[in-house]
């Protein structure tokens, strides 16, 4: 068994020397990429290069996670370092093809920064920069720089020896060992111990187990679980694997949101490889274990995030969120017992294994272990994804690896862990990137989206949008999430539209107590902490709304678009929106 | 794990059964957690957060539905934070919903006659709500005591009430969005005709495939209705009339047994139906008969008085003289002369009463059901299992691993039967096979439908169980022990090899094989049994083939198989078990051997009696002058009536003028079977209460009150009756199975007793032949026999299979509005077998005329792969549905057109002469 993945190893690094022997140009072409226009980049790198007959190898890679310097180019020159060119256009291919690849020269202007030992004179270094020194990369290791629709690429970085490690030399007690001492925590937001959970799983008996990874993602601010899956979608894969092993699963589905096509594209066509290699299906590697998995669509619906509610929709019922007790591990998918993990957390697994559970303790700050896949995204100079250990300073994120807001404002808030999470303000960027003190400063981190405004965004109008949000996507199971935050959308509406009445922030607060009290799951237990936790820091700011029917910040002087109006509205026969 | 949890309610100690939630645990022990979304028997679902409740060391307000119960709860079901929370939910949800019949403050002021003087907005006045009273909601909002003073912003949803669709009318501007109506429709009734529709603030319910009801696969049972705890449900009937009374009486709609609450307002009429919760028979479910058919005896025209025909008209007249006549007339006809039918909705005792009356002052054994038209059904289980009664029970079905269906179209004649099938595959545990040429409402639920030629029935599972033995499937042990005959079956069952029958059948080798294997391998597996569209002389094997199955793989004696006759008429099983039948007395036993010098039922005659199948004919061969029907059937069909119109003397009790009043010289009116009191025995041998909800209409007087007056009349003894209860006990007395039987117990167990009951402690019985068979009573087997196939007539060479079906989901429907209700408008197709089409020169999407013996149509043709010499046509439920509400009888869900397979020959239209 050992010998099947030592000969797909070694055939695997094989292919990537031999990668190495030409010029290689590799194009993020994730969703940062493609909607900069990278595309359009590659194909004109590849016309350059059969127009000027000059042999290279062109891989097409998923997002570095600088997505500020989208469309980025990489061209690693046989023995040299990988250079980045940043924001390149089709135009300016011929000119960089021609210094690059026949003159052997770089374009010193254009670069981001330069990877590898071998160093380039007028070129910075990745390590210096201030967007990369504080990463960590774990979950993110491969991204930007394998091919995510060739799994040779993910071997030839080692990938699935942690597989191969775990079930030849491992029992499944001791894969959860070693991820019960990494403390890895849940990464979809609720932080829960990864071991604890799983451990929930392999403790539940029975023939027919499922493994769910969330790629459902549905929080505007965040695109990392899409961005791992799109760039490594092996890592996740090889995840799951270890957690079906760990915990006894049969079988599982990667639930993507419907429309995200590179992901949904990238990881069905990994897991087939995956099954071509032996890595999946029937006895894995040869050995007695069996586990298999396939992606799961669904359509756009914010809540079949929520893993109950993802449950019904993989079963092809209305994405609603069911009650607990019975929890997924007693009583899941099709009433079996079910464990599902966040994309992130799955892919820390293999290096977790490979590397053991206290070289992942080590890193992070008191019990958050491990790192955190950030998205920056707003006001900000430096949009993108960054892995970073827990212990940072949210002002050092901000400031140092996202350069700050925009001509030379300052930060007036941050919005963090989706649209239920919360409004910080420019107070808390003392806070330490950890799972506990973002709670107690009334916000979470969430599934790692952080939105940036600067002085120029209204606190109010924020709040309207996410709570019109939030609305919008409520599936409207239980009545206190329903009708709740359709009344507290009204109630903003009107705060927002100068005609707040003084009695509003109590009404809002006791509705927000119905919701958070009476809700069934999290979506309307949650759903006011946007408003509470911008009460907290900007209700000034509410005050001067209600009071002096007015917007400091000048957004809701006009009174404005309202978007997603979701009341009612007579028309014809039904509902129309 | 204990058999009981102890747990604190309110400072309540109360038990728990392990497995129970909280509020279950708690409305067991009579403590009223309020709730809007939960319904008991259904499955929780934890929407509308009213049932939130505190326990004691854990965190927030858990819903007290979905709170499994443990040992050691201490539970506050009212505390400050939770009366806030339900407070602030109300508050939220009265925002969006009219309640002016909370807030007006002419409420307590307003009489039930009263004009509303609009104190509140018309969209908000309690008079848009046809639930006013009977509200759920507004019973919570008491509850809770609430302020009703609150700053959110009142919407009015502003949609229009959907009227238009039959039977029931929607408001979703009354809505809650509780949904539990989606989970009735789909939990309890496996249809999901409405689901979900919209999403946050917008949600709402809606019918599966759009806007109509017709077309989504609704069965019209009402159970959404019910479970509404708003005004947005309601019957369209009666919609705003208040009830004063409710009383639980039996459906007479068939022999399943539902019992119903009936709504009796102040004029005394029944105005709605209600399935009753705590019944076992039916466990609250109704169809569209038992919810929607019930108001016929509110109609003007019933009869009230008796009629007699002078100079050839019908004329007014007392009791006395009618009475009078009787005794004058009928004694001419004493002997073979007379012959007496009732309807199957005559109670057991009237049942009782008139073969007595038949036997015992006519002289005759000429006494019958008139739905007994396939006595087969049950006579073949009294021959060789010894009791002519299903063996199991219906609501046990859901236990079943296979069940097999047999030429019944269950969702329309036995609906509740259909239930436990429908939840069995919803839980994955049952699977269904159909024999059944027909395409009915239960084949898309079905893992096998085997579809043959009609009447090849008895062939096609004679060769089931060719299978079976073939493979090994039966069970050697039961067959030893219980059975016995097998040497005739052994040399002729090679004969029903599955690749012989499949060519006779026109069902793949292959199916008949998959289904005997689903029989023989599941256990259990239960047989439920019609005999639509089969030939006579092969009924008897038909029902012995199932007979011979059910004893081959030991399926008898357990709950969840069995043999369930399917027969048609309410309590035609009463009738059977009280000797109103032509072969034998009370309590099954034949009368040839009796012995007539000492016996415990008095004289019987001798001679040999003819049952409804022989009586019209009879009649029209001079053997019988005198015909006295109680009640009218649709088993009176155009022959009948024929014939009865050449009887001397016809005598009919009728509750309206009919085709058959018309042809009679004396006409009696007939209470309906809520005006009476009496029992009803169902098909699972069930004998429950019917029970008097209103009085009798006009001088109308129960059957066994005229039996009485005409034996008094004539000096006879032993009608001396004054009421159902004395007839009952003398019911117990002659049938040993109904020895325990008294109208006090019946009439006390919401769910009746199930015979054989033979003493006053016996529980009652839910399966037969729980012990097995005797070694002298053994049950019989006996080999099946080849029947030609019927032969087909020059004129009509084909054969004519109608469908019918509650959702086409493949298929565009088109619905019209056609003066105020919504009808399907879609053209009829006509499926039949290609080569046949190219032989007729019919060509795909050609209009076709189909001919039958009694009616001509245009159908747009469709070839398919089916099966030579049959065309078939399947419609929508719907279609029925919307003729069944506007229909002008007097009792429409007395003759839903059944689908009956009659031959016919297809031609192309004649050319309409107005366009050449």
């Amino acid at each position: 068994m050992s010998n099947v993945i030592t000969d797909i190893r070694s055939r695997a690094k094989r292919e990537w020397e031999q990668l190495e022997a030409l010029p290689r140009i590799r194009v993020g072409t994730a969703l940062c990429g493609n909607a900069a226009g990278a595309t359009k980049v590659l194909n004109a790198i590849k016309n350059e290069l059969s127009l000027q007959g000059i042999q290279a190898n062109v891989h097409e890679v998923g997002c570095l996670g600088q997505c500020f310097a989208e469309p980025l180019v990489d061209i690693k020159m046989p023995g040299g370092p990988r250079v980045f060119y940043r924001n390149v256009t089709p135009e300016s291919i011929p000119e960089l093809i021609a210094t690059c690849l026949i003159n052997q020269k770089h374009i010193s202007g254009s670069t981001l920064g330069s990877l590898g030992d071998a160093h380039v004179q007028e070129i910075s270094r990745m390590e210096e920069l201030d967007s990369w020194r504080h990463q960590v990369r774990i979950a993110t290791r491969n991204a930007g720089t394998i091919d995510p629709g060739n799994i040779s690429h993910y071997i030839a970085q080692d990938g699935y020896s942690a597989l191969a490690k775990a079930l030849t030399e491992m029992t499944p007690e001791q894969v959860l060992e070693q991820v019960a001492k990494s403390g890895l925590r849940g990464r979809g937001g609720a932080a829960f111990p990864t071991a604890t959970k799983w451990g929930f799983l392999a403790r539940t008996p029975g023939d027919e187990k499922y493994i769910l990874v969330n790629c459902e993602e549905g929080d505007p601010g965040a695109f990392n679980d899409k961005g791992i899956l799109e760039s490594d979608p092996n890592t996740v894969i090889e995840g799951a694997i270890l957690a079906a092993y760990a915990t006894g699963a049969t079988f599982g589905y990667v639930f993507i949101r419907h429309g995200h096509d590179g992901p949904i594209k990238r990881t069905e066509n990994a897991i087939s490889q995956a099954r071509d290699f032996g890595l999946l299906g029937k006895s894995i590697l040869g050995t007695e274990f069996s586990f298999d998995m396939e992606v799961s669509l669904v359509g756009e619906s914010y809540v079949s995030g929520e893993e109950t509610a993802l449950m019904e929709a993989i079963e092809g019922k209305r994405a609603m969120p069911r009650f607990r007790p019975p929890f997924p591990a007693q009583s899941g998918l099709w009433g079996k017992p079910t464990n599902i993990n966040n994309v992130k957390t799955l892919a820390y697994i293999p290096e977790i294994i490979r590397q053991g559970g206290e070289w992942f303790a080590g890193i992070g700050h008191g019990r958050s272990t491990g790192t955190a896949v950030l998205c920056l995204s707003g006001e900000v100079v430096r949009p993108g994804m960054y892995e970073v250990p827990f212990g940072l300073s949210l002002g050092a994120v901000i400031d140092e690896i996202g350069g700050g807001v925009p001509n030379g404002q300052k930060v007036k808030l941050l919005q963090t862990g989706g649209p239920l999470g919360g409004v910080l303000g420019p107070q808390s960027m003392e806070i330490i990137l950890d799972f506990e003190q973002m709670a107690q400063a009334g916000a979470i981190l969430g599934s790692g989206g952080i939105i940036i405004g600067g002085e120029s965004v209204c606190a109010v109008d924020l709040v309207r949008n996410l709570v019109a949000f939030c609305q919008f996507e409520s599936c409207g199971k239980c009545f206190p999430c329903r009708l709740g935050m359709t009344h507290l959308v009204d109630v903003l509406d009107r705060i927002s539209s100068g005609e707040g009445m003084p009695a509003d922030q109590q009404l809002m607060e006791s509705m927000g107590k119905s919701m958070a009290l009476g809700s069934l799951c999290g979506h309307g237990q949650l759903g006011f902490n946007p408003v509470s936790s911008a009460l907290r820091y900007f209700a000034e700011e509410f005050q001067t709304h209600i009071q002096e029917h007015r917007c400091p910040a000048e957004r809701c002087s006009d009174f404005m678009h309202k978007p997603n109006r979701t009341r009612p509205l007579a028309i014809g026969g039904w509902y129309a929106r | 794990m204990p058999d009981n949890y102890s747990l604190t309610i309110d400072g309540v100690q109360i038990t728990a059964k392990p497995g129970q939630t909280v509020i279950q645990a708690a409305m067991d022990a009579g403590i009223y957690v309020p709730y809007l979304c939960y319904w008991p028997g259904m499955k929780p679902y934890g929407a509308c957060r009213m049932c939130v409740v505190e326990v004691e060391g854990q965190r927030g307000t858990p819903a007290s539905c979905t709170l499994p119960a443990a040992d050691g709860m201490v539970v506050k079901s009212v505390t400050p934070q939770v009366d806030q929370l339900r407070e602030g939910i109300l508050e939220l949800l009265l925002s969006e919903h009219p309640h002016g019949c909370l807030t007006c403050h002419r409420i307590e002021l307003c009489g039930p006659q009263d004009i509303c003087l609009r104190h509140v907005r018309v969209t908000d006045r309690c008079v848009v709500c046809p639930k006013n009273e009977r509200c759920e909601l507004k019973d919570t909002v008491r509850y809770v005591n609430m302020n009703l003073e609150t700053p959110l912003a009142y919407n009015y949803r502003n949609l229009p009430v959907e009227t238009k669709d039959p039977f029931y009318d929607r408001d979703y501007n009354l809505c809650i969005v509780c949904a539990r109506c989606v989970r009735a429709c789909d939990e309890i009734r496996g249809d999901e005709a409405i689901a979900m529709v919209d999403r946050s603030g917008t949600a709402l319910v809606g019918t599966s495939r759009g806007s109509s009801l017709l077309e989504s696969g609704c069965e019209f049972c009402g159970s959404c209705i019910d479970v509404c705890p708003v005004g947005a449900l309601v019957e369209s009937k009666y919609k705003w009339e208040k009830a004063v009374e409710t009383i639980t009486s039996t459906c007479t709609h068939c022999p399943v047994g539902c019992q119903v609450d009936l709504e009796v307002d102040a004029r005394g009429r029944v105005i709605r139906s209600l399935g009753n919760w705590t019944a076992p028979a039916n466990k609250g479910q109704l169809c569209f008969k038992g919810k929607f058919g019930m108001d016929f005896m509110n109609h003007r025209n019933r009869l009230k008085s008796p009629l007699i025909r002078k100079h050839g008209v019908l004329e007014e007249t007392t009791w006395e003289e009618a009475l009078d006549l009787l005794t004058d007339r009928l004694p001419d006809y004493a002997g073979g002369k007379y012959a007496l039918l009732i309807n199957p909705r005559a109670t057991t005792e009237n049942a009782y009463l008139a073969q007595k009356f038949a036997r015992q002052v006519m002289d005759t054994n000429n006494v019958d059901v008139v739905s007994n038209t396939t006595p087969s059904l049950l006579k073949v289980l009294g021959k060789t299992l010894g009791t002519p009664a299903s063996t199991g029970t219906i609501q046990e079905l859901d236990q079943a691993q296979t069940v097999v269906i047999v030429n019944n179209n269950t969702t329309e004649d036995h609906n509740i039967v259909a239930l436990p099938i429908k939840q069995g595959i919803k839980a994955g545990s049952l699977q269904l096979i159909i024999i059944d040429p027909r395409e009915v409402e239960l084949t898309r639920h079905a893992a096998i439908w085997l579809r043959p030629y009609p009447g090849t029935e008895s062939a096609l599972i004679a060769s089931l169980l060719n299978v079976i033995l073939e493979e090994g499937l039966h069970n050697e042990q039961f067959i030893r022990e219980n059975s016995e005959g097998w040497e005739s079956i052994q040399n002729v069952i090679g004969t029903f090899n599955p690749s012989y029958v499949g060519d006779i059948t026109g069902v793949p080798a292959d199916q008949i094989v998959a289904a005997a294997r689903l029989i023989g391998q599941r256990d259990p597996a239960a047989f439920v049994y019609g005999l639509d569209n089969v030939p006579d002389q092969q009924q008897d094997d038909v029902v012995q083939g199932l007979v011979n199955l059910a004893l081959a793989t030991g399926n008898i004696g357990k709950p969840g198989s069995g043999l369930f006759p399917m027969f048609k008429g309410a309590n035609h099983q009463g009738a059977w078990d009280v000797g109103c039948n032509p072969d034998f007395l009370p309590g099954h036993q034949a009368i040839d051997a009796v012995d007539n010098s000492h016996n415990k039922h008095g004289h019987v005659p001798n001679s040999e009696g003819l049952g409804t199948n022989q009586i019209f004919q009879a009649i029209l061969d001079g053997e019988i002058a005198a015909i006295h029907i109680v009640g009218d059937d649709p088993s009176i069909d155009d022959f009948a009536l024929h014939a009865i119109s050449k009887a001397e003397i016809v005598v009919v009790h009728e509750m309206f003028p009919s085709k058959l009043t018309e042809l009679a010289d004396i006409v009696l009116p007939l209470p309906a079977f809520s005006e009476q009191a009496g029992t009803y025995t169902s098909l699972d041998r069930r004998i429950q209460a019917v029970r008097q909800v209103i009085p009798p209409k006009g001088e109308a007087q129960p059957l066994h009150w005229v039996l009485r007056e005409i034996a008094t009349r004539m000096n006879i003894d032993g009608f001396a009756f004054t009421d159902s209860a004395e007839i009952l006990n003398e019911i117990a007395s002659l049938v040993p199975t109904y020895g325990g039987i008294t109208y006090q117990r019946v009439q006390s167990t919401t769910g009746g007793l199930q015979w054989p009951c033979p003493s006053v402690n016996h529980p009652g019985t839910s399966t037969l032949y729980s012990d097995g068979f005797s070694t002298d009573q053994k049950a019989k087997v006996v080999a099946p026999r080849e029947h030609a196939i019927p032969a087909i007539s020059q004129d009509f060479p084909l054969l004519f299979v109608p469908g019918r079906v509650l959702v086409k989901p493949n298929e565009d429907i088109t619905i019209m509005e056609i003066q105020g209700h919504n009808q399907i408008v879609n053209e009829d197709i006509l499926e039949l077998n290609a080569d046949d089409a190219h032989g007729l020169g019919v060509s795909d999407g050609e209009l076709l005329e189909l001919i039958t013996p009694v009616n001509r149509k245009l159908y747009r043709a469709k070839l398919n792969g089916g099966l030579s010499g049959i065309v078939t046509s399947t419609t929508l439920f719907g279609e029925l549905a919307t003729k069944l509400d506007t229909s002008e009888e007097f009792d429409p869900m007395l003759r839903v057109p059944r689908l009956d397979v009659i031959p016919a020959r297809v031609s192309k239209p004649a050319p309409d002469p107005q366009t050449t």
